[in-house]
């Protein structure tokens, strides 16, 4: 299907937004968050956004990289240069996830599932992966570039992802227009940055805890340090995931957290 | 003491001279500074005053000493440069990585010179990665935490000799 990208209408679909006049659009590029860090330390305003049709070096977390064909996926970074405190920055990773889900379940219909901090699957295979990198002084944020890679039109995968990895085509055995995905997830992500503060950070934990199976009650082995496995017990006040393993209870920061 | 608490102190050391006052001393957080000019009004080497160890920030058990008039004792010349070191602390909680990925190679390792603004490690938490820039120049002479070890914000990373 014909399934491209119209700026102007995207414009005028996000004029309440900070977005609108600053989407930059790439048929094929190396890494939309490489590109984008690159944009803001050369001073690009806040709200810019960079997405493509292809990357040939999309990234992860560690040395995990997003497989990004061509025609296939949403690949976009959002910079964003929010009026908070380093401190609080942790919860845009949070509520950058619920964005995600919210926009989906808008364009789609579909209820999908969170795992801590911000990945986004069905059932066991994750369809979304979120990476935001920061730069930022003890007192300041500069930037912030948000990069989130959503499968959309994959009707398969290659052998060593087909057990981990699904698409919005797999799913609902349908396709969804990559434009409607993107507007859609920019105005929720607008609605989240917007309410970011350290006063909406209850509420950010109450949807997580409800939007998502992984919160509490799953068996998990989580990759950090020598690793370690338990049960997930909840967030803590900060956001951080509480898993109680044979030796107490142990709080996960930076993620890697996979059911065991 | 950093290159702006030193240019400071030259500073406060003319005022001084220029008003003819004899003794001064002050306390800042964890800065003590005493400054005594030679007697009958001729102002002390200002240079050999602000290399002598008689003007260094000493740590606060010695202060008490000071206060009961005694002559500040010099302090060792460890300490001196323990004070005289720029701590670069964590913006964020997470965990403390080197490399920019496990495998490659760090950032920066104890010896090397950095500019301000160099990256120096990666702080992350909820696969939000920080890249930490070094907020002076200066030769790192210690890195405070280890690879994958968890930081809590405002923890001190690297010490750096400031150039």
């Amino acid at each position: 299907m014909d399934d491209t990208f119209h700026l102007p209408e995207m414009n005028q679909m996000l004029k309440d937004t900070p977005f609108a006049g600053k989407l930059h659009f790439f048929p094929s590029i190396s890494s939309t968050n490489t590109y984008a860090m690159q944009q803001a330390e050369a001073g690009a305003p806040d709200g810019s956004v960079y997405f493509a049709d292809q990357q040939t070096a999309g990234r992860g977390r560690g040395t995990h990289t997003w497989a990004s064909p061509p025609g296939s996926g949403l690949y976009v970074s959002i910079l964003l240069r929010p009026q908070i405190s380093p401190a609080d920055i942790l919860w845009l990773s949070l509520a950058t996830g619920l964005a995600v889900r919210e926009a989906v379940r808008k364009v789609t219909v579909l209820e999908c599932d969170l795992r801590w901090p911000n990945d986004l699957l069905f059932g066991r295979r994750k369809f979304c992966g979120i990476l935001t990198e920061l730069n930022a002084e003890v007192t300041r944020i500069r930037h912030a570039v948000v990069g989130i890679g959503i499968n959309v039109h994959q009707e398969e995968f290659p052998p060593d992802l087909r057990e981990i990895a699904t698409s919005l085509h797999l799913e609902s055995g349908r396709t969804w227009p990559r434009q409607d995905l993107l507007v859609a997830l920019l105005q929720s992500l607008h609605r989240e940055v917007s309410a970011l503060s350290r006063e909406a950070a209850p509420e950010i934990l109450k949807r997580l805890e409800q939007a998502s199976s992984w919160v509490r009650g799953k068996r998990v082995r989580v990759e950090e340090g020598e690793g370690f496995s338990g049960t997930t017990e909840g967030l803590d006040a900060r956001g951080f995931l509480r898993v109680r393993t044979a030796n107490g209870m142990r709080t996960v920061f930076s993620g890697g957290v996979r059911e065991a | 003491m950093n290159a702006d608490e030193m240019k400071e102190l030259k500073e406060l050391i003319e005022f001084l001279k220029e008003s003819k006052i004899g003794e001064f001393d002050l306390e800042r957080g964890d800065l003590k500074v005493r400054i005594k000019f030679a007697q009958e009004g001729a102002p002390a080497n200002l240079a050999g005053l602000v290399a002598a160890p008689a003007v260094v920030p000493t740590t606060l058990p010695t202060v008490h000493a000071a206060a009961s008039a005694a002559p500040t004792p010099a302090p060792t010349a460890t300490e001196s440069e323990d004070a005289s070191l720029h701590i670069v602390k964590s913006p964020i909680v997470g965990t403390f990585y080197e490399s920019p990925s496990p495998g490659a190679s760090a950032f920066a390792k104890v010896g090397d010179v950095v500019e301000k603004g160099q990256v120096l490690c990666i702080i992350e938490a909820m696969k939000l990665m920080n890249e930490i820039e070094s907020d002076a120049a200066g030769e790192i002479v210690k890195r405070l935490v280890e690879n994958g070890q968890p930081v809590e914000y405002g923890q001190p990373l690297f010490a750096l000799k400031p150039r």
